[in-house]
């Protein structure tokens, strides 16, 4: 099965660094979508099947929270896993996402290894890391 | 707080970074206390806001050089293949990064925002005293400083703090 997984990050480096850990964990990928913020990212899931949300939380406009929320709140698209990977790394940021509905949360740095984990826990199969 | 109280904190959070992303190794860290460093024209440099408990301005600078190659480990892709934004893109992340690494340990349970990585020639923050930290690395010399709003710097004995 190929997953269209959607990259949210103002940082269009560290979209592509995702990009890679995806590509090297063995994912099959039907399509990679991006936004560099929650309104860009709304607008994707609103025209595209997303089967998993990997976001910052730091953005302009719409911030990974707010975007967390809004995808929550809304019946098509409540059910689709969400990822955060931030810099924050707060106990209490922590909890207040995954109080929102997170389904996983990686703090960076992170070593490849552990996101390409947290995604296997949400989208189902045996890990086959490239790295 | 003062600056000073980063003192131990940004070397631990710099090796951490480096080594989990961008495969380079601190070799050695020097730090001082001064004005704010003005970017040099030889060097790309980029600073951000930080907010939370504790607020204040992170800054990192290093040569195009060492950019290049932290770039190049970071994306995964050849040196040569990359453009100058694309290398700019890298620092930004990278002082978004340490900071945040930073700032995870000063604020602990409590949450923080970071404004978006800008190049410092397009957004100068006041001068004033910083804490500076030269990064020496296996891949050139990173250069980050840290300085603390002056609303949020209180010596150790609780009376306000005039910065001069």
């Amino acid at each position: 099965m190929a997953f269209n997984i959607l990259i949210v990050d103002d940082s269009p480096a560290m979209r592509r660094v995702v990009r890679r850990v995806v590509d090297l964990s063995g994912f099959q990928v039907g399509k990679y979508l991006e936004a560099g913020d929650g309104v860009q990212a709304l607008s994707v899931l609103r025209s595209e099947w997303v089967d998993l949300i990997v976001t910052d939380i730091n953005m302009p406009e719409m911030d990974g929270e707010q975007l967390l929320i809004a995808v929550r709140q809304d019946a098509m698209l409540s059910a689709i896993p969400v990822l955060v990977v931030s810099t924050d790394q707060s106990a209490s940021r922590i909890e207040d996402m995954m109080a929102h509905g997170a389904n996983g949360y990686v703090s960076k740095p992170f070593m490849p290894a552990a996101l390409s984990e947290q995604m296997y826990k949400l989208l189902g199969g045996a890990p086959d890391a490239g790295f | 707080m003062q600056a000073s109280d980063f003192t131990p904190i940004i070397g631990d959070c710099c090796a951490e970074v480096l080594d989990a992303m961008y495969f380079a190794s601190v070799i050695e860290t020097r730090q001082s206390f001064g004005p704010r460093p003005d970017a040099e024209l030889d060097r790309i440099a980029f600073n951000l806001h930080f907010q939370g408990d504790v607020h204040g301005w992170f800054g990192v600078h290093l040569s195009p050089a060492t950019a290049r190659t932290l770039a190049s480990n970071f994306l995964g892709e050849d040196e040569d293949a990359l453009t100058v934004e694309e290398v700019e893109e890298v620092v930004g992340e990278l002082t978004n990064m340490l900071c945040g690494s930073v700032a995870s340990r000063v604020e602990g349970r409590s949450k923080f925002v970071l404004s978006h990585p800008e190049p410092v020639s397009s957004s100068p923050p006041p001068n004033q005293d910083a804490l500076i930290s030269d990064i020496e690395t296996d891949l050139g010399l990173i250069r980050t400083w840290v300085a603390l709003d002056p609303e949020t710097t209180q010596p150790s004995d609780g009376a306000s703090r005039v910065n001069s």
